[in-house]
């Protein structure tokens, strides 16, 4: 999922000082579960923009904020109050709050959270940042822990001398990727793996912006 | 002579390091350089050591060339892509530089620049791989060189790093990648280190110990609070402590020129790494004291 936080209130204020009324969007996925953009944090921001002398048009809560076409079609329902709003607050991640402005090109657009990285919920509202989307899974060659993401320098080929009882030295509450990795490839007998140099990774393939058509493979694929 | 004979011939190689300042006035790293001029084999230049800003290493490996020193080029991967890697090699080439020290690098968080953005594009076991291909007169991407280098490829190990499993199976993929010599990170008791040496004997690589100058107790109990992979013992940080503040260098001065003559007289070792941390000018002391000179 992607991790959100909530913006400082008082920069959204300052963005949306010019304008009166507004219409709010969520995401019922990811911003939920992150507590930045589900049914209570709508209201809470409605409470607020009011208290500052706003008015709230209307909001809205998409089953997939970054499913822009289905986002719009759930959008027409909201018609009339999306029209009455100055401009959008959208409180998902990036991707969401740029469905919003496809959505509604005539009207500004202003995200409520900064959006951080791709993790996982590894307890309530507790995440981990695990995947880096760089494009070329290393999943196989790594006991399935990604060096790229856990480890600050992205190493491939084991700790580097800043390793210090399992710990980083970057940072004492960082897990040294490489430790874990040495652990768990330990475990399941794959140590063989850890000794193979693994090549510089091609970055080309995470080059941006990126774009894909699924659906022409999905043509292949039936032909 | 150059690093690679003087490893070859079969004597006890001392290399020391030092770092080029932040700024353009070097009055100081020259003095320290003149004084070890003669006295080391080799001298190596740090590569904006602790992610700290600096002048570039290439750049003052060229004037320890031209002082007729032997400089031991260190580069990491931390502030330059692979393309700036490769060009900066054959650079340095082309300067004269015959030996390269390959690391990976300390995180710009350790350093004063803390919001650059970190590059790692590859790391130290890659470039020595990439080393290695120049060295056959290709680059990354197997296009042929105009003209090869000739690189005496070096790396570093940390003997005491916990847990040392990892740390010993990377040792392993740089000696594969092509490292002819390893300086070590700083190493304070022999008997561990000899068991650290039976097991790398195995290779056929030069190993050079690594050795900090110990300047007080404080020092002391601040590496094994803080650096990882040092572990100064007791016993040494008690001799410190009884020589007293004033004459804590000097005790710290004694424990190393001890350490070094042990590991010659043994033949342990095939050298030493001296890293005096801002005590160069102490250098030469330490190696009469140890007997070296």
């Amino acid at each position: 999922m992607i991790i959100t936080k909530k913006r400082d209130f008082k920069a959204l204020l300052e963005n949306i000082a010019n304008y009166k009324s507004f219409f709010l969007i969520g995401c019922s996925e990811c911003a939920s579960l992150c507590g930045t953009g589900g049914e209570p944090e709508l209201a809470a921001l409605k409470i607020a923009l009011e208290a500052e002398g706003k008015t709230v048009t209307g909001t809205m809560l998409p089953k997939t904020g970054c499913q822009t076409l289905g986002t719009k079609i759930e959008l027409k329902k909201d018609k009339d109050a999306c029209a009455a709003a100055d401009a959008i607050i959208v409180m998902s991640c990036g991707a969401g709050t740029q469905s919003a402005v496809e959505i509604f090109p005539d009207k500004p657009v202003y995200p409520a959270n900064d959006t951080l990285f791709l993790g996982n919920m590894t307890r309530f509202q507790m995440f981990d940042e695990r995947c880096s989307l760089c494009g070329q899974c290393i999943l196989d060659q790594t006991g399935g822990i990604c060096p790229v993401t856990a480890c600050p320098k992205g190493l491939l080929n084991g700790p580097c001398g800043g390793t210090n009882e399992g710990k980083c030295e970057v940072s004492p509450d960082i897990e040294c990727a490489w430790v874990r990795i040495y652990n768990r490839m330990k475990k399941i007998n794959r140590l063989e793996d850890f000794k193979k140099t693994l090549s510089p990774k091609d970055w080309s393939a995470s080059r941006k912006p990126a774009t894909r058509i699924a659906r022409e493979e999905k043509k292949e694929e039936k032909k | 002579m150059s690093l690679k004979s003087a490893l070859e011939s079969g004597k006890f190689v001392v290399t020391a390091e030092v770092g080029p300042p932040k700024g353009t006035d070097i009055k100081k790293i020259l003095h320290e350089s003149e004084l070890l001029k003669g006295k080391v084999d080799a001298l190596n230049v740090t590569d904006n050591q602790s992610a700290v800003m600096r002048i570039s290493s290439v750049s003052f490996c060229k004037l320890l060339l031209e002082m007729g020193q032997e400089p031991i080029l260190q580069m990491t991967c931390r502030d330059r892509n692979r393309i700036g890697l490769q060009s900066d090699l054959l650079g340095a080439s082309i300067l004269g530089i015959k030996n390269v020290l390959c690391m990976t690098g300390d995180h710009p968080n350790a350093g004063d620049h803390k919001e650059a953005k970190p590059v790692y594009d590859i790391e130290s076991v890659q470039l020595l791989k990439v080393v290695a291909g120049l060295n056959a007169g290709k680059d990354m991407m197997g296009n042929e060189l105009k003209g090869a280098t000739d690189f005496y490829q070096g790396a570093v190990v940390t003997p005491e790093s916990n847990p040392i499993e990892p740390q010993l199976m990377k040792f392993e993929k740089k000696i594969e990648a092509g490292a002819n010599f390893f300086q070590t990170q700083a190493i304070y008791d022999i008997d561990k280190f000899k068991g650290f040496m039976s097991y790398a004997r195995k290779f056929p690589v030069k190993i050079l110990a690594g050795l900090v100058l110990l300047k007080s107790a404080g020092m002391a109990n601040f590496m094994n609070k803080f650096v990882p992979g040092i572990t100064v013992p007791q016993n040494l940080i008690d001799e410190l402590k009884e020589a007293g503040k004033e004459k804590a260098m000097d005790a710290g001065i004694g424990i190393m020129a001890r350490h070094i003559k042990q590991l010659r007289d043994e033949k342990i070792c095939d050298g030493v790494h001296i890293m005096a941390i801002g005590a160069e000018d102490k250098v030469p002391e330490i190696m009469e004291r140890a007997g070296l000179l």
